[in-house]
């Protein structure tokens, strides 16, 4: 099936020249430390933590209604320190979703309500189904299709996984448009 | 995307008869058919381990029993185990520790790391597996109590094999020596030669019988049984300390029965596969050896070669009404495709020919001999009624090639009037009627097939002898799911 089109309010959302579209009801801490590299959409009432370390997200990465993203700490024998996030393009991760990754690849699917648990290495084309928990550090390998708490691979993505990842974000973007004033 | 989150509701039909999405087909480029997994070899590539991402070549993998040298599962939840470093003091005469600090403050504090589960919180140190000096490897392997006798066993089957394998050739070279027309018992039955010896109960094979074979002392079972211990029945379990069935059985080798002896279990490792096509033993799929990378060398998928059919929307079908059906077509090829949307009941018949190349190939590659059962189970049809059928214009349809440079052209261009509801490069919008029997049940499946006639240019270069024959005309089914029959 094809994708429905979704509806935003125009003045609730703010568009960058780079075609990124970010809501105004979100939490960007640090915004000097958050890159979006174009055509990335940040719905509202998500949060990105780029107070406690850089973020940088691909091109065309959707952050769903209500989801967290927030750099990875690891303790040392001295106190704690924060690591970096970077998320690769075509990334899609779901409503009411946690990422403490420290690497999101390209072509990466984040279901809605998942955890994903302090760095964490998602390698590029993977998926996390919904309402599933990854432990931290774990390594989820390309192609492999993720579930349940704590998550497991339950199956393999077909090899076309780029190609279709990549319609689907873009036609999301295309298909995300500004509610037209009767 | 789509594809991966959603139901399959449109469903192609491969040259084997599954009713598979087009995500996971593939397209024979040699032979011009579609593929699926059920009816292609696969292939091990290479063995990787999933968590550090390293290869392994075959050879140590069979040896290291396809697992990973320094990676661990947690026995109790099964993810994976990680590495924590502590600081360890050495220990210390306790004359020492009294004579002074000067002395203390010469011994460095030495890491020492611990495997720990950050999903449950096992840690290796639960099971009093000491601390290692090295963040990788240098874990204890333990030693199964039956080593020996494992070994023992597989050697013994080994000379087994071996020696029916030098059996089967004699009996080959027999069989081409004399052409008698007397069988042997053997022969008819299929059954191997050791077997019909021993019915015989005559010595096993004269000539064949190696040392192995001769020396190896066969288990014998006894009728004696250990008792249980006599508080089975009225001691209290405690099960936080007897361990599941899982985990019991994710070492088979040892089982433990308690958690106390519950040991890291080293990660399975995992494989990239090449996918080959059975009919003419080409390639469909061939990935870059790199564990790490997501390339493939070789990519023959449907996906990329036979158009794309998407449902746009539709109508619920009532009995013996007409209803509305909006479908998305995209060529993913690089050249112009012509095609035509046709009844299932029109498709030309299929030539005869192919099967029967696949039927030899299947027979090599599957070692089935006589054994063709299995081989037309797969060659079924699928059921392809269903209630509702779409009502296919006679026109033919004209996509233009893939172009990636055309997303950033301007809207699609809208048609009004005929089937075609917008064109957009490689893709157009078709508006369709679907009509449904009038003996449909509500609530019934409405399922309707469709076929598909389409232009395919090869651009195999074509082999010295062969004629430069470029563009095909080819078939296609798909099977279109339209919610449920409405009352």
């Amino acid at each position: 099936m094809e994708l429905q089109d979704t509806y935003y309010n125009k003045s609730e959302y703010v568009e960058t020249a780079s075609g990124n579209k970010v809501s105004r009801q979100t939490v960007l801490c640090g915004s000097q430390n958050i890159v979006l590299h174009g055509k990335v959409i940040v719905q509202s009432d998500a949060i990105i933590r780029g107070d406690l370390a850089n973020v940088k997200t691909g091109r065309f990465c959707i952050i769903s209604k209500g989801s967290v993203i927030r750099p990875p700490f690891k303790k040392f024998s001295k106190g704690v320190a924060f690591f970096p996030l970077q998320m690769g393009d075509h990334v899609f991760v779901g409503e009411n979703t946690v990422v403490n990754a420290a690497v999101v690849g390209s072509y990466v699917y984040i279901g809605k309500n998942v955890v994903i648990g302090r760095r964490c290495v998602l390698k590029d084309c993977c998926m996390i189904e919904d309402n599933s928990v990854l432990p931290a550090e774990t390594v989820v390998p390309s192609f492999a299709r993720y579930s349940g708490s704590p998550a497991r691979l339950i199956t393999t993505l077909p090899e076309a996984t780029p190609d279709l990842m990549t319609e689907f974000t873009k036609s999301y973007y295309q298909h995300f448009l500004p509610t037209t004033v009767n | 995307m789509a594809y991966l989150t959603q139901p399959d509701y449109v469903k192609y039909v491969c040259s084997c008869g599954q009713l598979k999405p087009i995500t996971s087909l593939y397209f024979c480029r040699h032979c011009l058919k579609i593929r699926c997994g059920f009816c292609i070899c696969h292939e091990v590539d290479s063995h990787y381990c999933a968590n550090c991402l390293e290869n392994m070549p075959s050879s140590e993998a069979r040896l290291k029993k396809n697992r990973c040298s320094s990676c661990f599962d947690c026995p109790s939840c099964f993810h994976t185990l990680s590495t924590r470093a502590t600081l360890a003091q050495p220990r210390q005469p306790v004359a020492d520790a009294a004579g002074g600090d000067t002395k203390v403050e010469n011994k460095q504090p030495k890491k020492m790391y611990y495997l720990s589960c950050f999903n449950c919180r096992w840690t290796s140190r639960d099971v009093g597996i000491p601390d290692q000096p090295v963040a990788s490897g240098g874990w204890p392997e333990r030693t199964n109590p039956f080593t020996t006798r494992f070994n023992q066993l597989l050697d013994y089957y080994k000379a087994i094999a071996q020696q029916e394998k030098q059996e089967k050739l004699e009996r080959e070279r027999k069989k081409f020596a004399i052409r008698g027309k007397y069988l042997t018992l053997t022969d008819k039955t299929g059954l191997t030669g050791a077997m019909a010896r021993n019915i015989a109960g005559l010595p096993s094979s004269e000539s064949g019988s190696s040392a192995t074979i001769a020396n190896f002392t066969p288990s014998q079972a006894s009728s004696e049984v250990e008792e249980l211990p006599e508080d089975i029945f009225t001691k209290d379990v405690n099960l936080k300390l007897s361990t599941s069935m899982a985990q019991r059985l994710a070492s088979p080798a040892w089982q433990p029965i308690s958690v106390s002896r519950l040991h890291p279990l080293a990660k399975l490792l995992s494989v990239k596969r090449s996918q080959r096509c059975r009919a003419c033993d080409h390639n469909l799929t061939k990935p870059e050896y790199n564990p790490g990378s997501i390339k493939f060398k070789i990519e023959l998928l449907a996906y990329y070669h036979v158009p794309e059919v998407k449902i746009i929307s539709f109508e619920s079908a009532k009995p013996g009404a007409k209803s509305a059906l909006l479908l998305k077509l995209t060529n993913p090829t690089g050249h112009e495709m012509r095609m035509q949307l046709l009844r299932p009941e029109d498709l030309p018949p299929d030539d005869k020919e192919e099967p029967k190349s696949l039927d030899k190939s299947l027979e090599k590659s599957l070692n089935l001999e006589k054994d063709t059962s299995l081989y037309q189970w797969m060659q079924r049809r699928p059921v392809l009624s269903g209630p509702c059928t779409v009502n296919a214009p006679s026109t033919e349809l004209t996509l233009a090639q893939r172009d990636d440079a055309a997303e950033y052209d301007d809207d699609a261009h809208h048609d009004a009037g005929g089937i075609i509801l917008w064109r957009k490069s490689n893709k157009l919008a078709l508006r369709l009627e679907v009509e449904t029997s009038e003996s449909a049940t509500p609530g019934t499946e409405a399922n309707a097939t469709l076929a598909l006639q389409y232009s395919y240019r090869n651009t195999v270069p074509p082999a010295a002898n062969a004629q430069p024959h470029r563009d095909h005309t080819l078939y296609t089914v798909v099977t279109l799911q339209l919610g449920l029959v409405a009352g």
